[in-house]
């Protein structure tokens, strides 16, 4: 969610201090054991296997059978167009949206705030089932429409259904980033243009955008990674001719050992880091934070009466589509019937009922996993911060790079990764395999989300002036006594922060969790709601369980934004 | 507390290839006001930093008390500093962050109220005990850093720069109650600044530093009389130095030079400090405020050497007159002491300027 | 006193406590736990959990939901000892392959006596007693009482029905490939009709589908939401929703077969005599009656004689002996690959064709009964030849090497090639022969002007 340019320059005060002691080294030694175990080795052996043969030498006749079928070069097109259509959509929502936020004096730059994030706390997965009964071939939507006009919009059927999703759920990285973007630019910029005579759109296309365009890239190369590894929408609309569904399938049908599931992992994987590479290559050296101390942002202008109206026009319908699956999944779970028919029948509060009866394990799960695995990632991403920023290792900057490569690996294939990996293997002191067990579901996780945390963390030592520390030492603590003492109190905020924030997006993942979760007393919330949607009387707990969902994102949402703004206010370091 | 001495016995540090301090010898004598001066990147920040035992020297030993503590970590040295900054920990607040020291060394609770109660009202802060340093102003604050770090009682205190965040006025009353304090504590204290007043004010000796190389060491007035080059001339106080060479030395003492632009200058010996300079090329240098401006017309001081000159410009400072000449292609300054009534030479006049033979020196380097 | 964050100490809580929670998990999953792999939902697994679990107290019941096929690619890469306990799914042929690779026990103490041996002419335990009928269902179609209304559509009673023009766009199915039941569904219209005919009229059906559905549940789903018209489910999906309150109706049509659905001992199981008690007790009298639950709706091996029965509930006994198919589990395995391949590659990867296909002939057809023309419907025979049929012919599809190479392993990158190339030739020629059928149907319509 954060603007993916982390261009800090890094100079750690007495380059020629005492060389890293012991205790830097074991930290870092345990921190690349983590990452080398649970997230090199898994991908490094996916990618391994779509490129050996059944007796181990290199081939690269899995790729070819995998050209050779048109099945899957179509999905391999479709996946690629979806994700593409997906940014072009959520462009043509965000960045309006932005500008009307950035360049207006406007009421509703409040709503505008809310569309930013609304979306964020439904998981998309969710929202697709509840979509079909707003904007299905035989949804409220297009029921009224047929009786009022006579025709219909397909617009949930098949790639397009996807698309529509998608873009509605993921405009915001788009959003929020364009607008950080445009925020930074010095007003000066625009005022030398007027000066010379732009105006307008002109101004905007000519001046503005183009400033504001490594906001934009770093949203939008985000948007077509997620879109193109997410397998739990296009999985739950029942599209399966891309290229996430193709992998799940093959691996589950035909099992572990079917090539063509590695091949399209590492197509993934090889598609999601060339688009976050391509952003960052395009970003880097266009530090455009222009702003300069003493200058202003971007003038604000009065909207004109017609330009009022269609502003608001946009913005409420735009909000009316966002906020559909919400509602919808609220109908659904207080629903008793709701079958081609604008409205439910009827309604009860049975479901819920039903859920806190059956389903309370899953919701423990949810916070088992999710609150171990957000633990482990603020303390591996502390303790990266505190390696990179404070002490002198060689080559640390390649702990941060590497942590941040879990950015572009699917879930899906890092839980095809585990699955192949720990085949076999069972847990220490017991003889449970590994695969059966929850830990595999709760590293998953972590592994995952450690990139939002490292940011967060780095965030967060960053603002810590390093002569606190060093006051600290010289008044005799050690330096584990100053971490403890000083440092960590000191990041407290963005800490939790990059807390939260792995805990709500664990708590809402599905990709990997599919694949690794074998026994319903393990699932946690997000597969649980999967497994309800499965069955003719479950729509309705599942719709309940998933509103639940919504409600701990949303919570820990607010809390991590809370953490994070406490943590930026004026008691810092008198500097 | 023991007055401990600090020795660097050459001390060298580079950053990769870049040397940062050149063969730095120095020794600060036990309970000294010891003042490290120099323009920034001039290294005295990274010899402070060395002390501490943030930054580690490639060459040299670090003494303290006679003992060498190179490689031992910062938090064993017991050396306290007070940060430019001044580090105050914002999520404690004053009572905390003065106790801070004590409780790593694990004192009892008893003491460490006593010695903190203490070390507040040393500094007189005893009344913000429980304020949070973002309610303090900046001299508050400095003074809770410095309480913070006395009250450990070290053996060395290390001051970076602590008086460059406040405003003129505070200043000068903060310098007064540093020399103050460490005066009571008899501290052995090493303070780096930029500032040259700063320095002469508070310092017993002090040393500058430019580019990594140790220039002079010595009390204010050595400097300030006795520059061995002609940065340290530069640089503490204003100085005016003719280029040239020094043609002869007279039987009878004294000196031909023949400055640059100008032409030949005699000085005569009796008037000469210090032995006489060697043939060669030589700076001539003098200070402003010693310099005699008069009209030509007036008589001169023939215990004065005089050179003609044009004023260029001046500039009106209150207490004196600062007026940038031309004598001959040479330019030189001279500092006038202003009365009411006496007006501002304009430019473009024609003077004399009469220069005082005993205030010259002859600076090789 | 300083601040002692709780980010401080929580990482040191938690991690004492996972690795604790480490070590209960290895021991919680031992005895006392009977582990079953199944397909069924949890409406079904739930009311089961619960009774067995009341009933037998220190016994816990873990399920673990896979679809067939990974259910059996589950048990397969798992070494003895560490298997699932139970397997539990409606294919008859999953159980078939189990049963070949020798991954089922037999367990003759867990048969009810009061359970009769046949429905219809179907054993309803394996013949090899390594698993045993534990439920009945039939294939049939539900449909939406609402959308049928508001498109005007009457109730279809047999499958041709569902080959009429008016029907287009408003059927779902699933993928044989991805649901047993489904293709079971299939197998029973191949084996009542013969393989060239069923074929045909399978074809003919899937030519009006909206969807083919990736999960077996998602035809139901759509048809109890009103998102499809009519859906071919396997009874129990449209006998559940109508239960539940959707607006549906379900019907046999005389083309089906009962089968049962079928519940085993794994071999090499971590628990296999707790597992015993629970296939029993889904077996006894008590384990028979959760099946007749709403939610569940499905039909009981044991006699309604022995049963509490709600009214209105369908005779099984009485659909058994009407079915014209005697299922043949058999034939259905060994072909059990190229069904499934043949259906991907020509239906479900290629429903865009076959559907522009089969809205041209209709469209034709409508046109020549208002204007008839010789020509045009012998154009529309043609392309009803081309559109509807299968790409093997019955002899290849009971030629014993064609039907070994599909079982071979496709890790090997040769057989792999084989296959896929296999598949490609079928995607192709169908994806011709339907632009063919469409073009001459378009000529048989412009002939009827």
């Amino acid at each position: 969610m954060s603007t993916a340019a982390a261009g800090v320059r890094v100079r750690t005060r007495g380059a020629a201090a005492a060389p890293a002691g012991w205790g830097a080294w074991s930290v870092a030694g345990a921190v690349l054991a983590f990452l080398v175990v649970f997230l090199l080795v898994p991908v490094g052996l996916v990618v391994y296997t779509a490129f050996v043969d059944g007796a181990g030498a290199f081939t690269l006749g899995h790729f070819g059978n995998f050209f050779g079928q048109s099945l899957f070069t179509e999905a391999f097109v479709n996946s690629l167009v979806v994700a593409l259509a997906s940014v072009a959509v959520a462009s043509l929502i965000a960045v309006p949206l932005a500008y009307l936020t950035v360049r207006f004096e406007f009421r509703g730059a409040l709503l505008i705030q809310t569309l930013g994030v609304l979306p964020l706390v439904m998981p998309p997965f969710v929202g697709a089932v509840a979509l079909q009964l707003i904007f299905g071939r035989n949804g409220s939507v297009n029921l009224l429409l047929d009786e009022w006009f006579g025709f219909k919009v397909p617009i949930m059927d098949g790639l397009v259904g996807v698309v529509f999703v998608e873009s509605i759920h993921y405009f915001p990285f788009i959003l929020l980033n364009l607008v950080a973007a445009m925020r930074n630019i010095d007003g000066a910029m625009e005022e030398s243009a007027q000066n010379l005579g732009a105006r307008g759109l002109r101004l905007f296309r000519r001046i503005i955008f183009p400033l504001a365009m490594p906001g934009f890239l770093a949203g939008a190369a985000l948007v077509f990674v997620k879109v193109f590894d997410d397998l739990g929408t296009p999985l739950v609309m029942g599209v399966t001719n891309m290229l996430a569904p193709q992998a799940y399938l093959r691996i589950t049908s035909v099992g572990i050992d079917d090539p063509m599931g590695y091949v399209i992992s590492v197509l993934m994987i090889g598609f999601s880091i060339l688009a976050l590479w391509l952003a960052a290559r395009m970003t880097a050296g266009r530090d455009y934070a222009t702003l300069q101390k003493g200058g202003g942002s971007l003038q604000r202008r009065r909207l004109g009466r017609g330009q009022a109206v269609l502003a608001y026009g946009w913005i409420a319908l735009v909000l009316a589509v966002v906020l559909a699956p919400h509602l919808a999944i609220l109908l659904m779970s207080f629903a008793r019937v709701w079958s081609f028919s604008v409205l439910p029948d009827a309604y009860t509060l049975d479901h819920y009922a039903a859920v806190f009866a059956d389903a309370q394990h899953m919701i423990g799960n949810t916070l088992l996993y999710c609150l171990l695995a957000a633990g482990l990632d603020v303390l591996i991403g502390t303790a990266i911060a505190w390696l990179i920023l404070r002490t002198t290792l060689p080559a640390r900057r390649w702990l941060d790079s590497l942590a941040s490569i879990a950015l572009a690996i699917p879930g899906l294939v890092l839980a095809i990764g585990y699955l192949r990996l720990f085949r076999g293997v069972d847990l220490p002191f017991t003889d449970t395999p590994v695969i059966t067990s929850w830990v595999l579901i709760m590293l998953a996780y972590a592994v995952r989300r450690l990139p939002y945390a490292l940011r967060a963390c780095m965030a967060a030592l960053q603002q810590v002036h390093v002569s606190l520390e060093e006051a600290a030492q010289s008044l005799g603590a050690t330096r584990w006594r100053t971490a403890r003492r000083v440092m960590v109190p000191l990041m407290a905020g963005g800490i939790l922060a990059g807390f939260v924030t792995s805990f709500v997006t664990a708590a809402v993942e599905l990709s990997a969790t599919i694949l690794l979760t074998s026994a319903e007393s393990q699932a946690p919330m997000s597969y649980g709601i999967y497994l309800y949607m499965q069955s003719a009387a479950g729509r309705g707990p599942g719709a309940a369980l998933g509103v639940l969902a919504v409600v701990v994102v949303a919570l820990g949402t607010w809390a991590s934004h809370r953490f994070a703004e406490r943590s930026r206010t004026p008691e810092r370091a008198t500097a | 507390m023991k007055k401990v001495s600090l020795e660097a016995r050459h001390i060298s540090l580079s950053y990769g290839s870049h040397e940062v301090l050149r063969d730095i010898d120095l020794r600060v004598e036990p309970g000294e006001f010891f003042a490290l001066l120099g323009p920034s990147g001039s290294g005295k920040s990274t010899l402070l930093r060395l002390i501490a035992g943030f930054n580690r020297h490639q060459r040299g030993e670090l003494l303290v008390d006679g003992q060498d503590i190179t490689g031992v970590p910062p938090h064993a040295r017991n050396i306290g500093m007070v940060f430019q900054s001044y580090a105050l920990w914002p999520h404690l607040n004053v009572w905390d962050n003065v106790a801070f020291g004590l409780v790593e060394r694990r004192e009892t609770r008893d003491a460490v109220r006593r010695k903190v109660a203490a070390a507040l009202e040393l500094v007189g802060l005893a009344d913000y005990a429980k304020r949070r340093p973002g309610q303090l102003s900046g001299g508050q604050q400095q003074r809770v850093a410095l309480a913070r770090t006395v009250v450990v009682e070290p053996r060395l205190l290390l001051l970076d720069e602590p008086l460059s965040n406040l405003d003129k006025n505070l200043r000068v009353q903060m310098r007064d109650e540093l020399k103050r304090l460490q005066r009571t504590l008899g501290l052995t204290t090493v303070f780096v600044t930029h500032d040259q007043e700063e320095a002469m004010t508070t310092a017993d000796r002090m040393a500058v530093l430019d580019h990594g190389v140790l220039q002079q060491v010595g009390s204010a007035t050595g400097l300030f009389d006795e520059p061995v080059n002609r940065f340290v001339a530069g640089f503490v106080g204003t100085a005016n130095l003719l280029e040239g060479r020094v043609e002869a030395v007279e039987e009878d003492g004294s000196v031909r030079f023949d400055a640059q632009g100008v032409g030949p200058v005699r000085l005569p010996a009796a008037a000469l400090a210090g032995p006489p300079p060697a043939p060669g090329p030589a700076a001539m240098a003098f200070r402003p405020h010693q310099v005699l401006l008069q009209a030509p017309a007036e008589p001169t001081d023939p215990a004065r050497v005089w050179l003609d000159g044009t004023v260029e410009s001046a500039e009106f400072l209150g207490e004196f007159s600062r007026y940038r000449l031309r004598v001959g292609r040479a330019a030189l300054v001279a500092d006038q002491p202003h009365y009411a009534g006496h007006p501002v030479l304009a430019p473009g006049a024609f003077v004399r300027l009469g220069i005082a033979p005993a205030q010259v020196r002859f600076l090789s380097a | 006193m300083p601040i002692r964050s709780a980010a401080t100490r929580a990482p040191r809580i938690r991690t004492l406590a996972a690795a604790s929670l480490l070590g209960a998990i290895g021991a919680l999953a031992q005895a006392g736990t009977v582990t079953v792999i199944t397909s069924f939902s949890k409406d079904l697994t739930d009311p089961y959990k619960k009774a067995f679990e009341a009933a037998n107290a220190g016994i816990r019941l873990e399920v673990l939901n896979k679809n067939t096929t990974a259910a059996i690619a589950y048990i397969k890469e798992l070494p003895a000892g560490q298997r699932p306990d139970v397997m539990w799914a409606s294919a008859p042929d999953a159980f078939e392959v189990l049963a070949r690779d020798k991954l089922l026990t037999a367990a003759p103490e867990v048969k009810n006596p009061h359970t009769p041996a046949k429905i219809g002419n179907y054993p309803i335990n394996d013949p090899n007693g390594l698993y045993y009928g534990q439920a009945l269902a039939g294939y049939g179609m539900m449909w939406n009482t609402r959308y049928l209304q508001a498109n005007k559509l009457p109730a279809p009673k047999e499958w041709s029905d569902l080959a009429r023009p008016e029907y287009f766009g408003h059927v779902a199915i699933s993928s044989p490939s991805r649901s047993g039941t489904t293709h079971l569904t299939v197998e029973t219209l191949l084996q009542g009709e013969g393989w060239d005919k069923g074929w045909t009229q399978l074809l003919e059906i899937m030519g009006n589908c909206a969807a083919v559905t990736d999960r077996s549940f998602g035809v139901p789903d759509g048809v109890n939401s009103g998102q499809f018209g009519i859906g071919l489910v396997i009874d129990f999906f449209g006998l559940a929703g109508k239960y539940s309150g959707f607006p549906v109706e379900f019907a046999y049509p005389s083309v089906t077969a009962v089968v049962p659905a079928n519940i085993g001992l794994v071999t090499g199981a971590k628990n296999a005599d707790e597992a015993k008690k629970f296939i029993a007790f889904t077996l006894s009298r008590e384990g028979q009656q959760i099946l007749l639950e709403p939610r569940i709706s499905r039909l009981p091996v044991l006699p309604y004689a022995d049963l509490k029965v709600p009214a209105g509930y369908p005779d099984i006994q009485a659909v058994a002996r009407r079915a014209k198919v005697q299922f043949d589990s058999q034939l259905s395995e060994s072909r059990y690959q190229v069904v499934v391949s043949l259906f991907d590659q020509m239906v479900t990867f290629r429903l865009k064709e076959l559907q522009a296909a089969t809205k041209a002939i209709h469209d034709a057809e409508k046109k020549l009964k208002a204007r008839p023309s010789a020509q045009g419907s012998d154009l529309v025979k043609q392309a009803r030849g081309f559109a509807y049929s299968p790409l093997v012919g019955a002899d290849t599809a009971k030629n014993e090497q064609f039907l070994e190479l599909f079982r071979k392993n496709r890790r090997d990158v040769a057989v792999s090639k084989q296959l896929t190339g296999q598949e490609e030739l079928w995607a192709g020629k169908a994806k011709a022969n339907y632009a063919k059928a469409t073009e001459l149907a378009n000529q048989a319509a412009a002939l009827a002007k």
